[in-house]
């Protein structure tokens, strides 16, 4: 076992110096993290990226459309600005100072008070499908609320069987009273999502793994070629011991470089990583699959420079698969099941569990899973590695 | 005729070696096809709905919200499950309907529909849009318990009176309309975007790698051995660009052609699209060739390749459309030529642009390769000539 330490001590000392390690292991990851959080992060962050505003254009100026836009404007939810007139709101559409605008034509209260339901009209960037949307919902929300009060009204009206005179409507209570019938309340759940700065340097530092630890891995098949091999054979040293120097090699660049992305992620971007034994498990697990999967792809390839391939076209595959650029799949489709054939996705979701100060054990699935793979593809890779030295 | 020599070894070299069969191929295509199932056609955001009963007005607010169209729905049989796909990212938000909802709306109890979401996104649009839902169907109950409260009389005699009334309402539709043109038209197919995209992601990309290549034909010592030869250094650095900028050209005319056919990918005018990419390609194989002038260990250099496409590709615009950056980020974007060459396509496919339309951004696009080259074969001129 001390030959084998010896052996990975110093190809790690060599891989270090050679700084393409360092490229891919560290800095291609950092880089990128930071990069996609750069251009994705703000775009979908709600508080930057959905800066909604909105235009009003009240042509009744009667109680209700008044009480509508002071209630808007009070709810602070988004950018309000009145307009003279349609034409005037329709061109801060298209100078983009507003996303979309209501507007109320005159007659508008009179209309609601005679018991009649009329139009609201949400007039929106064709660009902005969202914040259309989003206004119309409002709109109907409030028409909605309108015709509860008119039919409250209405209803108790029919029942004590008087017209709805202004004595009537003297005598009874507040309709409004009539919205009171249900609420939606906002239950907070965890989320156990990443946010997308974590999202990133996770993803990237999941998809980077595998070619670092092919540093490790690889190194077997260079020395096979360059000659090396017999001449390690030929000294005191067991098959084992150069097959598991090279795995420990792999197993310790993968850490180590995780270990750098976790702790400068956290430091320099502020990604939220979750507990850090729940994260230190999955970490630990993720780099030995790694090992395990590109020791396998080693074990099936006939040169380095094959194995570098191979490897690659695997890694970038279940990268892809595995969801680290971009989540797949949505709802329960075949895409969102399909991922978990790969340890990417076992990674993001346990680290998805994790967050939001959950505790280390939510963790502990997801590090099952990704040992399985680790488990089978490294048995595998073991028997056929050291079989292969033996001829 | 040297140079083309040089370049036509150059490009058969990179289609020998298998795994760029699969890179520059496979992977691509299956990129967009991925990418146009994941995000093309409108994603729907979906919302996952869970009754703690079937009363009557669990199933009314239920079918109400399957009704909707602005979101799919998924229903789920238990509570953990619900809250669990909504915290997971499987369902953007979550509807609960309680238990006894009927019993407590005829004793005037207000119930309380349980939401979740999460903060990103869609969350807060969609409750808007469910609010609206429920309140709909709320509407009748609503008046009902206010009228029973007003006039004594018992809740079901009220509630049957306040729905013959609705019913009889005239409903005021919100009139929805848009102004302007789209940005992104229905007309845009599936993979439309993508395409574009990833053509450009990955001629660049594939310029990049072809950086390795160089190092390793001065590396191996055959630059040297070619100057022995009668060629000049200007034939060596010639082939050499002509070589890289072969190789992206290649791949970018087998991407148009070959989603042309099977994803019907609309590329727009075929002249100016062929034109974008024959400067895109030569700005890639520019810095390409800068990268192989520079370094001098091919594995550096493909690690820094692959790091600069990647990144260069997302400030770009090439992975989430730059109409969607925050202005900041969209000027910044325009620093890296892939948003130059995006632009272009978009004015040809979009705005069914020709040539003299995107002369602007063919322009931006020959400076960048002008000056990538110019920088390149400097470079490579010292490189290979150093002793």
């Amino acid at each position: 076992m001390r030959a084998a330490f010896q052996i990975a001590l110093k190809d790690l000392r060599l891989r270090i110096r050679d700084r393409s390690a360092v490229i891919i292991g560290v800095i291609a990851p950092l880089v990128l993290a930071f990069i996609f959080n750069l251009v994705f992060g703000g775009a979908f962050t709600p508080s930057e990226g959905l800066d909604i505003s909105y235009g009003i254009v009240d042509e009744d100026r009667g109680d209700i459309t008044v009480a509508f836009s002071e209630g808007f404007a009070q709810s602070g939810q988004f950018e309000v600005s009145g307009y003279n007139n349609r034409a005037d709101a329709e061109q801060a559409i298209e100078d983009g100072t507003i996303d979309a605008f209501f507007h109320f034509e005159p007659g508008f209260t009179q209309e609601v008070l005679a018991g009649g339901s009329p139009q609201i009209a949400v007039v929106g960037d064709v660009d902005s499908p969202t914040s259309t949307q989003i206004a119309a919902s409002i709109a109907e929300g409030f028409s909605i609320s309108l015709r509860t009060s008119t039919l409250a009204l209405t209803t108790a009206a029919a029942l004590s069987g008087s017209p709805i005179t202004p004595d009537f409507i003297a005598s009874v209570s507040d309709p409004t009273a009539a919205l009171g019938s249900f609420s939606i309340a906002d239950l907070s759940a965890d989320t156990k999502q990443l946010d997308p700065t974590t999202y990133f340097a996770a993803g990237m530092a999941a998809f980077f793994l595998f070619f670092t630890v092919q540093y490790g891995v690889l190194g077997l098949l260079e020395e096979e070629r360059d000659g090396t091999m017999a001449r390690l054979l030929a000294a005191p040293i067991s098959r084992s011991a150069v097959v598991s120097g090279k795995a420990i090699l792999s197993f310790l660049l993968g850490l180590i470089a995780t270990t750098i992305l976790i702790v400068s992620t956290a430091l320099l971007m502020g990604a939220e990583w979750g507990h850090p034994l729940g994260v230190a498990l999955l970490a630990i697990a993720g780099v030995l699959s790694a090992v395990g999967i590109m020791g396998f792809v080693a074990a099936l390839a006939k040169s380095p420079e094959g194995a570098g391939n191979l490897g690659a076209i695997i890694a970038v595959i279940l990268g892809m698969l595995g969801g680290v650029f971009f989540p797949i799949g949505q709802g329960d489709d075949f895409l969102s099941n399909l991922t978990f054939i790969t340890p990417h996705a076992w990674f993001m979701r346990g680290l998805a569990q994790l967050s939001g100060d959950a505790s280390w054990t939510e963790a502990l699935p997801a590090v099952g899973a990704i040992m399985l793979f680790a488990v089978v593809t490294g048995g595998a890779a073991w028997t056929m590695l050291s079989r292969r030295m033996r001829t | 005729m040297k140079p083309f020599s040089i370049a036509w070894s150059n490009v058969r070299r990179m289609l020998r070696e298998r795994s760029n069969i699969f890179f520059v191929f496979i992977f691509p295509i299956a990129l967009i096809l991925l990418i146009g199932v994941q995000f093309g056609g409108g994603v729907d955001p979906i919302v996952g709905t869970f009754s703690a009963d079937d009363g009557d007005l669990s199933q009314e607010i239920h079918a109400a919200i399957e009704a909707g169209e602005s979101f799919d729905v998924i229903v789920y049989e238990t509570e953990e499950a619900l809250v669990d796909a909504v915290e997971l990212g499987s369902v953007q938000a979550g509807v609960f309907l309680p238990a006894g909802m009927d019993a407590a709306t005829a004793e005037g109890t207000p119930v309380e529909i349980g939401y979740v979401a999460r903060p990103d996104g869609f969350g807060a649009q969609m409750q808007a849009i469910v609010n609206s839902i429920v309140a709909e169907v709320m509407m009748p109950v609503g008046a009902a318990q206010y009228a029973a409260a007003e006039t004594g009389q018992p809740f079901t005699t009220a509630l049957a009176a306040s729905q013959s009334i609705a019913d009889s309402l005239q409903v005021s539709p919100v009139d929805v309309s848009y102004l302007g043109e789209a940005l992104f038209p229905a007309s845009l197919g599936q993979f439309d975007l993508g395409a574009a995209s990833q053509l450009i992601l990955f001629v660049f990309l594939t310029a990049m790698a072809g950086s390795a290549a160089l190092i390793l034909t001065r590396q191996l010592g055959i630059s040297a051995r070619m100057l022995s030869t009668p060629t000049s250094v200007g034939q060596i650095v010639v082939g050499e660009s002509l070589g890289r900028f072969g190789v992206a050209l290649v791949q970018g005319v087998y991407i148009m052609v070959l989603t042309l056919i099977i994803f019907s990918v609309n590329w727009g005018d075929p002249i100016g699209a062929i034109m974008l990419l024959i400067f895109f390609s030569a700005v890639g194989a520019g810095a390409g060739m800068l990268m192989g002038s520079v370094f001098s260990n091919d594995q550096q250099a493909s690690g820094m390749g692959v790091m600069l496409s990647l990144g260069l590709a997302a400030l770009g615009g090439c992975m989430l459309p730059i109409e969607l950056f925050p202005p900041t980020m969209r000027t910044v974007a325009h620093v890296t030529p892939h948003a130059w060459a995006l632009d272009g396509f978009a004015e040809l496919v979009r705005r069914g642009g020709t040539v003299v339309d995107i002369l602007p951004e063919l322009g931006v696009l020959a400076a960048y390769a002008a000056a990538l080259f110019a920088l390149a074969s400097w470079r490579l001129r010292v490189a290979i000539t150093r002793p």
